[in-house]
């Protein structure tokens, strides 16, 4: 305990050592996961503009005319239950006082006020990137056709198309590229740190010919570069947050009305960890190659 | 203790170690001598592990050069401590952490610590430089800062690549009483150096003398073709 200690707190100093190196380092870092923290947030936004924009497919229901309402209803709650974003049902009198109220006004629906001739329908909404589904488009029409008493779903089939199209290009470019950015920033910042311990180069040289164990040299040199990866990032983050107060607003007028959001939490996290990680992995890279 | 067999090293086309064969007991003084070239530093530093075994076999303080993982080297380094040529000291430490690192990294406790480091160093002359930064003492100052940090764990074997080439006459033979009064109690020492006054000051060490990477004389029977 007194060993690893005396470690901890020998990584806490060599953040101290060589001012210079350690400042060009951290800037480094910090610029190079700001571009990366950028880059994120601008694909993150677009993302959820595609989603909020694109991303959603409608069905319109129609129930056979004159079914008993209960049944409907029984029908209403179970799609109520499926992975849907909304759900707007209509009996044959609230159908027809939305036609009613659509209609120009020297229309009178008084000669149909004993029954309405419209069927019971319903709105479903979906959206087209929830879950693990391959088509959820196809695999909801099937399921609301297989209803009982349904007599035809009709949707707006340039919208599916759409919103295949978007989600394909969301799902298949969305993720690769932010892998690939990941793999960017991990590869510059841990040439980075690298260079950076390859300073000390004579001391883990010596530290090695006096007898010190694997685990000994490269403790401290971890612990470094984890908190330079960490606080790059930290410090990336605040600047990113800094922009986003500055440029929220910017896309926020007609017809875009595109507010920026900023990194959620588990994206925040997610690029704090690689940053973090790639630290520990190039110091240890550093010091394996010199402790022989 | 030490155990050579058969031993080559070279350095692309350059042949720096050419079939060397030794041994030495426990409680040796083995000079090594030999112009500049002639391999005395590779032959320290294939000893000290620094360099890895390319033909032949070596045994050391009980470890088996040949058969021996690369992470746990530091176990034989606790036991074999050198002294290089160019010193390799840590230039902006004290003379008291750079003689106190090799306990350090064995974990010892602080008190004990203080007593070896104290010890070693008012033996070599130096606890009035204790708080220096090395780079600010002289070059003779850094060389017994070296000597002092190999001598104050107390290794089985002490490998010295021309220690007192810094040195006057008058502290050579002081140094190389240091290394006497080690070598008396027990460890073995191989003592690289070009100076004849220093070999003839210790009348009951073995000479291996080297040319070329060969052995070319040696003051005692050496064990030929044995394994």
């Amino acid at each position: 305990m007194r060993v690893f200690t005396h470690l901890l707190f020998q990584g806490l100093i060599n953040l101290g050592r060589n001012k210079w190196a350690q400042i060009f380092t951290m800037s480094a870092v910090i610029f190079v996961s700001f571009l990366a923290g950028l880059f994120l947030l601008l694909l993150f936004n677009f993302n959820l503009a595609v989603s909020k924009t694109q991303d959603k497919l409608q069905y319109q229901v129609y129930w056979e005319k004159g079914l008993p309402l209960e049944d409907v209803s029984g029908q209403w709650e179970e799609i109520a239950s499926w992975d849907i974003e909304s759900l707007k049902t209509f009996t044959p009198e609230q159908a027809l006082q939305v036609l009613v109220d659509s209609m120009s006004g020297d229309f009178d629906p008084a000669y149909l006020s004993e029954s309405s001739p419209l069927p019971p329908t319903a709105l479903v909404e979906i959206s087209m990137s929830r879950g693990n589904e391959d088509d959820p488009a196809k695999e909801t029409l099937y399921r609301l056709e297989q209803l009982p008493g349904v007599e035809r779903v009709s949707f707006n089939p340039m919208q599916m198309d759409m919103a295949r199209t978007w989600f394909k290009i969301t799902s298949r470019v969305f993720w690769p590229l932010i892998f690939f950015m990941f793999v960017i920033t991990g590869l510059v910042v841990a040439n980075t740190l690298k260079l950076n311990q390859i300073n000390r180069k004579d001391e883990v040289e010596i530290l090695s010919l006096v007898g010190a164990s694997p685990w000994y040299i490269q403790f401290p040199l971890l612990i470094t570069g984890a908190l330079q990866g960490f606080m790059g990032g930290l410090v990336s983050l605040l600047l990113l947050k800094g922009l986003h107060l500055l440029a929220r607003d910017l896309l926020y007028f007609p017809p875009l009305w595109i507010r920026i959001e900023f990194l959620p939490p588990l994206y925040m996290g997610s690029l704090l960890a690689a940053l973090t990680g790639v630290g520990i992995i190039s110091s240890l890279l550093a010091g394996g190659s010199d402790s022989r | 203790m030490i155990r050579v067999r058969h031993l080559s090293h070279s350095f692309g086309r350059y042949w720096a170690l050419k079939n060397i064969t030794f041994s030495l007991d426990k409680g040796d003084f083995l000079f090594l001598t030999g112009p500049s070239g002639a391999g005395k530093t590779t032959l320290m530093r294939i000893l000290h592990a620094s360099l890895p075994l390319q033909r032949g076999k070596t045994q050391i303080a009980g470890f088996d050069l040949n058969s021996m993982h690369s992470r746990k080297l530091f176990l034989l380094r606790r036991q074999v401590a050198i002294v290089f040529q160019d010193f390799r000291i840590l230039p902006d430490q004290s003379v008291w952490d750079n003689v106190a690192l090799p306990l350090m990294v064995r974990g010892m406790i602080k008190k004990q610590v203080e007593k070896r480091v104290r010890a070693v160093l008012r033996g070599l002359r130096l606890d009035n430089k204790s708080w220096c930064l090395c780079r600010e003492i002289s070059g003779g100052e850094q060389q017994r800062v070296a000597v002092a940090r190999a001598v104050v764990v107390n290794p089985k074997v002490l490998l010295a690549d021309e220690p007192t080439g810094n040195l006057d006459k008058k502290l050579s033979l002081q140094l190389m009483e240091v290394f006497r009064q080690f070598n008396v109690h027990g460890t073995t020492v191989v003592f690289a150096t070009h100076n004849e006054e220093l070999i003839k000051s210790h009348q009951n060490a073995k000479v291996l003398s080297l040319k070329e990477g060969s052995i070319i004389d040696a003051n005692w029977p050496l064990e030929e073709g044995g394994e």
